[in-house]
C-alpha cells in the first residue's frame, strides 16, 4: 500500500494505520513534539487511524482559523 | 362533482396525516461515535493537558444532548475490539455498555471481525441493537438496513464496510464476502427510499471514501463515517450529502441537528463536543458497567497460564540473546510459519521469575501493541536486517535484535554495516540471493528504531507487493500469540542456545 506523507510516497503492509506512516516517514518524533497528523481536507487525523491506498498525510500545526 | 369533492377532501385527510405535513420543520438529533476501540476508561495526556474521553463521562453527554432534543445514537464501527477493556472479554464489555446507552444502530467495523466469526456471531446476538453490513454476504445476522422513527419522521439507516477487512483479519473472513460499498448502496437505496423520509449511511469505509460516496450516489442525506479516525469538527458537505465523523477513542461526541420540513432536510448544524472528565459528570450506570468490567479483568490477568522452569531473562536483551527473547522470536516464527523472526529488544520489557507464569506476566513483557507480521526477504536483505541490528552494540540498544530460525556471529570492533560474519538460516548457510520467509513486528515493518529494510523491500518489489507480504495478523496482540503458546506447552525451560555470538 502506498501512501504520501508530506508529499513523500512510502509503501506500506496492508492494514497498517497512521502511526506507521509516520514512522516510516520519520515524522513521529515531530508527533511527540506536539504537531499533529491532517489529512488532504486539513481534517485532523487519529494515530491508530486506518490508511486508504493514496491517501495524503500532512504533518503541521494546527491550520490557523481551524478549531480542533 | 360529489366525486370530486370526495376525491379531494381524501387528499387532503392524507396530506394532514403525513409526517412531514406540520408547519415548522421537524427537529431531530443524530449522536454519533465511531472507532471506539474499547477505551472505557479517560486517556491520560501529554503536555499537561487535562485527560479526554471515557465512556461513562461520554454517556453522560448523551444523556443531556437526549433531554435537549428527539435523538437517536449510532456507531460507525470498530467499537468492540483494541483496549485490553474490551479484548479480555471478546468485546462483551463494550456491547454491555451499548445496550445500557440505548444505541439505535451500529455498523460492522473491520475490527469487529478480529475474534473470529464465533465471537461476532455473539455479539451482534448480545447487542440489543441492529448491527448492520449491506455490504457483507454470508453472515445473515448483519441486517443491511433498518428504520427507526422519530418525532414522526422515519429515518433509514443503512451500513456498509471497507472491502479491506479481508487484510484486517484474513483468516476470520473465510466464506464472507465484502461487496463494494456504492454497489450495496445502489441496491437496497431504492427500497429504503420508499419506507424512509431521510436515509443515513452508517459507513465504515474512511473519509476519503465517504466523500467518493456523496458524490456518486444519489439520495443519501448524511453519511455517518469511521473507519479514519477523522475529526471533522464541523459537517462538510459534499453535493446535497452532509457528512461527519467523531475521531476516536470516545474523545468526542458528535451532535448533528438536523430540521426535516416536508421529507428534506432543510437546516443543519453541528459540532463535536469533546468529553471532558474533569469537569463533567459521568454516567452512573455506565460507570458502574466500566468499574465491573476491571474489576472482573483482574482475575484474568492474575490467572496462570503456565509454568516456565527457569527465569525468563529481559534485562539483557538491549545487549544480547536472552532466552526470554529466543522463546518470543521462535512463537513468532511458528505462528508465521516463517524461516526466520527478528524482534527489537525495546519491544520487550519485564523479566519473568521462574515459577508460574500469569497473564499479566506476558503483558509487562511485551507492553505495546505490536502485531506480528512476515514478509519475502532475500538473503542480503535479511542480512541486512541483523546488520542495523548491531549498529549500536557496545551499548544497550533498542534496535539489538533477538532471532529465531538463523544464528549468526558479528564482530564489536568492525565497522557499522560490516559486522556480522556468518548467518545460519534452517541449517544453511545464508544464501544472499535466495528468499527467506521473515516474520517480525508491525513497529519494525514501518521502519521503527531504523529497521527500514522491511518497508524498503516492499518497494523493490519485483513480483508486487502483496507477493512479499506472506502474513499479517492485525487482530491479534503478538503478547496474546504468546499467552496461547505458553498455554498450548503448559511447561516452558528456554534456554540460551547461541543464537547471536560476538567473535572479538
Amino acid at each position: 500500500m502506498r501512501v504520501y506523507v508530506n508529499d513523500k510516497p512510502v509503501e506500506l503492509f496492508p492494514g497498517m494505520q497512521v502511526k506507521h506512516a509516520l514512522i516510516r516517514a520519520d515524522e513521529m518524533a515531530k508527533i511527540t513534539d506536539g504537531l499533529k497528523a491532517f489529512d488532504a481536507w486539513g481534517h485532523e487525523l487519529g494515530l491508530d487511524g486506518a490508511l486508504l491506498e493514496g491517501m495524503k498525510i500532512y504533518v503541521k500545526k494546527n491550520p490557523e482559523g481551524k478549531p480542533q | 362533482m360529489k366525486r370530486i369533492w370526495i376525491i379531494l377532501l381524501g387528499v387532503l385527510l392524507m396530506v394532514s396525516l403525513a409526517p412531514w405535513a406540520e408547519a415548522a420543520p421537524v427537529s431531530l438529533r443524530i449522536l454519533y461515535v465511531n472507532d471506539f476501540h474499547g477505551f472505557a476508561e479517560p486517556i491520560k495526556q501529554t503536555n499537561g493537558k487535562p485527560s479526554i474521553g471515557g465512556i461513562a463521562y461520554l454517556a453522560g453527554a448523551v444523556d443531556r444532548a437526549r433531554q435537549q432534543r428527539p435523538s437517536i445514537l449510532l456507531a460507525a464501527g470498530d467499537m468492540i475490539q483494541g483496549n485490553a477493556w474490551a479484548n479480555l472479554f471478546l468485546g462483551q464489555s463494550v456491547i454491555d455498555v451499548m445496550n445500557a446507552m440505548k444505541f439505535d444502530a451500529m455498523v460492522v467495523g473491520n475490527h469487529e471481525f478480529n475474534f473470529g466469526p464465533k465471537v461476532l456471531q455473539e455479539r451482534i446476538a448480545q447487542a440489543n441493537f441492529p448491527i448492520l453490513g449491506a455490504n457483507v454476504e454470508g453472515l445473515p445476522s448483519l441486517k443491511p438496513y433498518v428504520i427507526k422513527k422519530l418525532n414522526g419522521i422515519r429515518i433509514g439507516i443503512i451500513g456498509v464496510v471497507t472491502q479491506d477487512s479481508v487484510n484486517t483479519a484474513p483468516k476470520n473472513i473465510a466464506g464472507l464476502k465484502f461487496t463494494p460499498p456504492e454497489s450495496a448502496l445502489l441496491k437496497y437505496l431504492p427500497e429504503l427510499k420508499r419506507q424512509a423520509d431521510i436515509i443515513v449511511v452508517l459507513s465504515h469505509c474512511g473519509y476519503p471514501v465517504d466523500r467518493e460516496l456523496a458524490a456518486k450516489v444519489p439520495g443519501i442525506d448524511v453519511i455517518v463515517g469511521g473507519h479514519t479516525h477523522t475529526k471533522l469538527t464541523h459537517p462538510e458537505e459534499v453535493g446535497n450529502t452532509i457528512i461527519v465523523q467523531a475521531w476516536e477513542h470516545a474523545k468526542n461526541l458528535g451532535v448533528l441537528d438536523l430540521s426535516v420540513e416536508a421529507g428534506k432536510i432543510v437546516k443543519f448544524q453541528g459540532a463535536l463536543q469533546e468529553i471532558s472528565p474533569n469537569t463533567e459528570k459521568p454516567d452512573p450506570q455506565i460507570q458502574a458497567i466500566v468499574t465491573r468490567y476491571e474489576d472482573l479483568a483482574n482475575p484474568p490477568l492474575r490467572q496462570s497460564i503456565g509454568e516456565t522452569l527457569v527465569d525468563l531473562d529481559a534485562s539483557r536483551v538491549r545487549t544480547e540473546e536472552t532466552n526470554l527473547g529466543d522463546f518470543i522470536a521462535d512463537v513468532m516464527r511458528q505462528t508465521a510459519q516463517a524461516d526466520a523472526a527478528i524482534i527489537n529488544a525495546g519491544s520487550i520489557k519485564g523479566s519473568i521469575a521462574k515459577g508460574t507464569i500469569r497473564t499479566q506476566d506476558v503483558y509487562n513483557a511485551l507492553p505495546y501493541d505490536n502485531y506480528l507480521i512476515a514478509i519475502q526477504l532475500t538473503g542480503a536483505q535479511l542480512k541486512e536486517a541483523l546488520e542495523h541490528g548491531v549498529s549500536q552494540v557496545g551499548k544497550p540498544s533498542h534496535r539489538f535484535p533477538q532471532v529465531s530460525g538463523l544464528t549468526f556471529t558479528y564482530s564489536r570492533s568492525a565497522p557499522v554495516g560490516s559486522r556480522v560474519r556468518e548467518v545460519i538460516v534452517g541449517g544453511q548457510l545464508l544464501n544472499l540471493t535466495k528468499k527467506y520467509i521473515v516474520a517480525t513486528i508491525d513497529y519494525l515493518g514501518a521502519g521503527g528504531d531504523g529497521f527500514k529494510i522491511f518497508a524498503a523491500a516492499l518497494e523493490r518489489r519485483d513480483g508486487g507487493e502483496m507477493d512479499r507480504v506472506v502474513y499479517t495478523d492485525t487482530g491479534n496482540w503478538l503478547r496474546d500469540r504468546v499467552i496461547i503458546a505458553i498455554k498450548a506447552q503448559k511447561t516452558i525451560a528456554p534456554q540460551v542456545d547461541g543464537r547471536i555470538k560476538a567473535v572479538d
